[in-house]
């Protein structure tokens, strides 16, 4: 029966494996997502954009390397949302799959795990899906974050935007999670300075699943802006308990979450208001004229609108890397240095790296308006003015 | 102490050829780095930590029967203690206290833990794992570390090395303690506990040593993948999957038998290689229908069907 089992599990992955071996000379692309485990649900936008993306370059008659076209194949592992497991499954990409290109895996662990590697290698890797201040502390060299979501950033854009709505007091509640974390540490002595009280700062665990004491306290608290540092369970949660409590503060921010699809269709019209971290929505058509024509064909491909977070950040990745690749070819060494030294057209605005962060991007925020993320902040780039909720 | 032995019997290898043969087995893994590449490296890192990790379980697990769901509490602290003195202490100070925290956190817990039996014991020490888990969280919110970046860790050759210790050290243990009279009065207490209370065997105080002795080698092992981490969350190194995996591995390998971890730790690896890459979905649907089948047909685990095929217990 063992025996049986293995046999069959054996002959499907030679299977697998043969028909990998029949394409013909196609530009390998590889990387580790989390297909299984608790980052599942998130890392399925960025998986969606590369699917999608395949899919253009292959509409496109493949991929521009160096002035000619070659079609392209993706190979990729399941790193089963364990951060342990990406460098490992990077290196086999390296040395065993001998890939000629890498995309980015999904979120700041893995972005930060892969980074020995990408030095290791000397294996240029365009990052996506990554936003922490850890990330200013990787060398600069052979990966690149385009995001601008810097907690200490986002802290003082946040103390500005709240003090110019004429805000006065806060309460900030805040997952215990690394990126919550990082953003209430800069979060709180950045409204303080800028005036605003913050009569409530509090931790949550991760799993939270009651926030109703929390909520109450800060019902009773009466403030003018509730600020969740949330991940997207507790975004969801949030959601429904405040609502049976009935906190009505004007302002009410959610860190990750709302820019999800499926948060706006779960809450329909009460949603409306929500304000959340962001710097891209393709409402932004002055800007980012080419915005509109990636949702048009993601929201095609896969009957939904793409998340406007993780989406667009997978997708100006590659972008950069495709515009890298059409010039420098696939030495890595060029590669490389085209990637840091060039200025690249992406659907969220011109990119360029000054060291490994984008500089070009400014740290803006979202706001769910009529069942749409308008942007609302910083004024340059807004497509609405914020609304109270 | 004079019923004990009779129950020994399964597996038992009688004479030194097993610590011969994992000691050779140990010396001829050195030259792993030297002839694969560095994922091979990586894999073979990640054998030698389940075969040091199953090992260590069986010895309060598999031989006094008090199923440990949560022996991920001792990799984790063990993690934690050196992903913390990470560039403070040297690696040959900090993985030994590693194991020495472990070794200690389980001293503490183990007298009020190992009061209890049979599914409280699973939920308790599962429980106390989480617990330990959201205490490590929220302190490392407190300090306001949230997450740390790990540089200039040693690389995977030094750890792999570290690593091989470890299994060969862990499989020795388990080896000499089920041959010594603690392993002996620890399988007497799987067996009828009042009725080795009875006749002698110093229940209690066994049961604390045995726990003790599980511990030390994971919080070492804990340390060693710690340092494996470039970012560190708490979540990864206290993962219950990690405690879940242990348990697999010993039920498949068989847990009476110092072998079995061994085989367990292999076959399971091995499976999840040819299907991780190709079909990351089968493999858990077939790590649980294999559990399953383990349990229902095979509950001596690969060794017991080695010994049925063999023609009986050697």
């Amino acid at each position: 029966m063992f025996k049986k089992l293995l046999t069959t599990a054996m002959a499907a992955a030679f299977t697998v494996a043969g028909q990998a071996n029949a394409a013909e000379d196609p530009v390998k692309i590889g990387f580790s997502i989390s297909k299984t485990g608790i980052f599942a649900q998130g890392a399925a936008s960025q998986m969606t954009v590369y699917e999608l993306w395949r899919d253009q370059i292959k509409a496109r008659g493949g991929l521009d390397v160096g002035g000619k076209k070659r079609p392209i194949k993706l190979v990729w592992y399941d790193d089963e949302s364990n951060p342990s497991k990406v460098a490992p499954i990077y290196e086999k990409l390296i040395t065993d799959d001998k890939v000629d290109l890498l995309l980015a895996p999904w979120g700041t662990p893995m972005h930060l795990s892969v980074a020995p590697v990408a030095e290791k290698y000397k294996f240029p890797i365009v990052g996506n899906t990554a936003a922490s201040v850890a990330l200013r502390q990787v060398s600069p060299g052979y990966i690149w974050f385009p995001t601008s979501m810097f907690p200490d950033s986002i802290a003082s854009e946040m103390a500005k935007m709240l003090k110019q709505q004429g805000i006065k007091s806060a309460a900030v509640i805040a997952n215990v999670l690394p990126f919550a974390q990082e953003n209430q540490k800069f979060l709180i002595p950045a409204l303080e300075k800028a005036g605003i009280a913050v009569k409530i700062n509090e931790k949550y665990p991760p799993n939270i699943s009651d926030m109703t004491p929390l909520l109450t306290k800060v019902k009773q608290a009466n403030v003018d802006a509730v600020i969740v540092l949330s991940y997207p369970a507790d975004s969801f949660l949030y959601m429904k308990q405040s609502k049976e409590i009935g906190i009505s503060a004007g302002f009410q921010f959610l860190l990750v979450g709302p820019s999800i699809p499926v948060f706006r269709k779960a809450f329909g019209d009460f949603a409306n208001g929500i304000v959340t971290m962001g710097h891209w929505s393709p409402l932004q058509k002055k800007w980012w004229p080419r915005a509109k024509e990636f949702t048009e064909a993601y929201s095609k491909k896969f009957n939904m609108p793409p998340d406007y977070l993780d989406s667009a950040l997978a997708y100006m990745s590659l972008e950069i890397l495709e515009q890298a690749v059409a010039k420098a070819g696939l030495d890595k060494e060029k590669l490389r240095q085209v990637i840091a030294t060039d200025t690249f057209e992406t659907i969220n605005g011109p990119v360029k790296f000054t060291g490994v962060e984008n500089k070009l991007l400014p740290t803006g925020f979202l706001q769910i308006q009529k069942g749409d993320l308008q942007i609302v902040w910083p004024e340059g780039m807004a497509t609405s003015k914020f609304m109270k909720r | 102490m004079t019923a004990a032995p009779t129950t020994t019997a399964p597996g038992v290898t009688g004479t030194w050829r097993f610590p011969v043969a994992t000691l050779a087995a140990g010396l001829f893994a050195i030259a792993v780095p030297q002839v694969v590449g560095s994922y091979y490296v990586s894999v073979a890192l990640t054998l030698c930590m389940w075969i040091a990790l199953t090992q260590s379980w069986t010895i309060l697990s598999g031989m006094a029967g008090y199923i440990s769901l949560g022996h991920v509490v001792f990799y984790g602290l063990g993690g934690y203690v050196s992903v913390v003195t990470w560039q403070l202490l040297p690696l040959w100070v900090a993985i030994p206290l590693a194991g020495l925290a472990a070794g200690l956190f389980a001293a503490i817990i183990g007298a009020p833990v190992l009061r209890v039996r049979g599914p409280y014991f699973v939920i308790l020490t599962f429980g106390i794992a989480e617990l330990v888990k959201y205490i490590v969280i929220n302190v490392e919110a407190t300090i306001a570390q949230a997450g740390r970046l790990m540089f200039g860790t040693p690389p995977v050759t030094i750890l792999f090395y570290v690593m091989l210790g470890l299994a060969v050290g862990a499989t020795l243990l388990a080896w000499s303690v089920r041959r010594s009279r603690l392993g002996a009065g620890l399988i007497a207490i799987r067996e009828d506990e009042p009725a080795a209370e009875t006749i002698g065997v110093p229940v209690v105080r066994y049961k604390t040593y045995a726990y003790i002795l599980s511990a030390v080698i994971p919080g070492m092992v804990g340390a060693v993948m710690g340092l494996r981490l470039t970012y560190v969350e708490v979540l990864q190194l206290f993962n219950p999957i990690i405690s879940f995996t242990i348990v697999t591995m010993a039920i498949i390998g068989g847990s009476d038998d110092a072998r079995g971890p061994v085989l367990g730790a292999g076959f399971l690896l091995v499976l999840s290689e040819l299907l991780w890459s190709s079909l990351p979905q089968l493999y858990m649907v077939a790590l649980g229908t294999l559990l399953v089948c383990f349990v229902l047909f095979a509950p001596n685990g690969i060794v017991g069907l080695l010994a049925r095929r063999g023609g009986g217990r050697r």
